[in-house]
């Protein structure tokens, strides 16, 4: 089973870094979509059945945490599973994320193992992708 | 406070850069080729800090690769001021994590400028780490914010 991925973050560097691990880590993509901040990543759910959001925390216009707040209202998104990909993991910094329903969370400097991992451990195995199938992706 | 920085550096460049950085003694000169590149971070908090890191096009253009997995000459000037202010983003969150600091410290939005060799030279850095990567100069700072 491949899993629909939504990655949120204003910098279009990161995203491209984001959507390249994720290839490397021969975790299962189906499709890979990409907002510049939690508003365009709302207007992405609309159209778009997404398995797992992928989010930075501090993005203009709608943050990390004002997109995770607007998820939980909504009766279809609330159980989507949001991952934070941060430079910011000390504790007293996340614990408000997780209370706000945040799934888990990376922390920058990341290897692509770590986002394997996690996950796997919130979505489940899928189908594994070989490395001759990693290889010929293009990205 | 200068150890867990250095630790931080390492981190940040093994981990995203694939890049091995070796420290150079007091004293040490490795002549780098300008522009320069300076991206730095302000730790807003009781004591404002900025840190950041300073590097000559050349090796900026090199990390640029290494972390999007592509050309250097696929590199745009975008990418390279994005990668330094991701680079200096996460020197400062990796170096707050050490410090296992409170939460009353935040991150600020990055920045990043371009020098030329002429400002590189003239500007000193008040404390800074000075790092051999793949014999380019690498410089890290610390100053008051």
């Amino acid at each position: 089973m491949a899993y629909n991925v939504l990655i949120v973050d204003d910098s279009a560097t990161m995203r491209a870094l984001i959507r390249k691990v994720l290839v490397i880590s021969g975790f299962d993509i189906g499709e890979c979509f990409e907002g510049a901040n939690g508003r365009e990543a709302l207007n992405i759910l609309e159209n778009n059945w997404v398995d797992i959001i992928l989010s930075d925390l501090h993005m203009p216009e709608m943050d990390g945490a004002a997109m995770v707040q607007a998820l939980k209202k909504h009766e279809m998104w609330r159980h989507i599973p949001v991952v934070l990909i941060t430079t910011e993991a000390r504790p007293e910094v996340i614990k408000p994320f997780l209370s706000l329903g945040v799934q888990d969370y990376i922390q920058k400097p990341f290897r692509p193992e770590t986002i394997r991992q996690k996950l796997t451990g919130i979505l489940g195995e899928g189908r594994t992708t070989d490395a001759s199938e990693i290889e010929s992706c293009d990205f | 406070m200068l150890a867990k920085l250095k630790a931080a550096t390492f981190e940040v460049l093994e981990t995203m850069f694939f890049l091995f950085p070796e420290s150079l003694e007091e004293g040490e000169i490795l002549r780098s080729r300008g522009p320069f590149l300076r991206s730095s971070v302000t730790i807003a908090g009781p004591q404002s800090i900025r840190i950041g890191l300073q590097v000559p096009q050349s090796l900026a253009r090199k990390m640029a690769a290494n972390f999007l997995g592509t050309d250097e000459d696929q590199i745009s000037q975008e990418q390279l001021e994005d990668i330094l202010k991701e680079t200096s983003n996460m020197l400062a969150g990796s170096f707050l994590s050490k410090l296992e600091a409170s939460a009353a410290f935040k991150l600020q939005t990055p920045v990043v400028q371009w020098l030329s060799a002429e400002d590189q030279k003239k500007r000193k850095l008040e404390k800074s780490l000075r790092f051999d990567v793949e014999e380019e100069l690498l410089e890290l700072f610390v100053e008051k914010g």
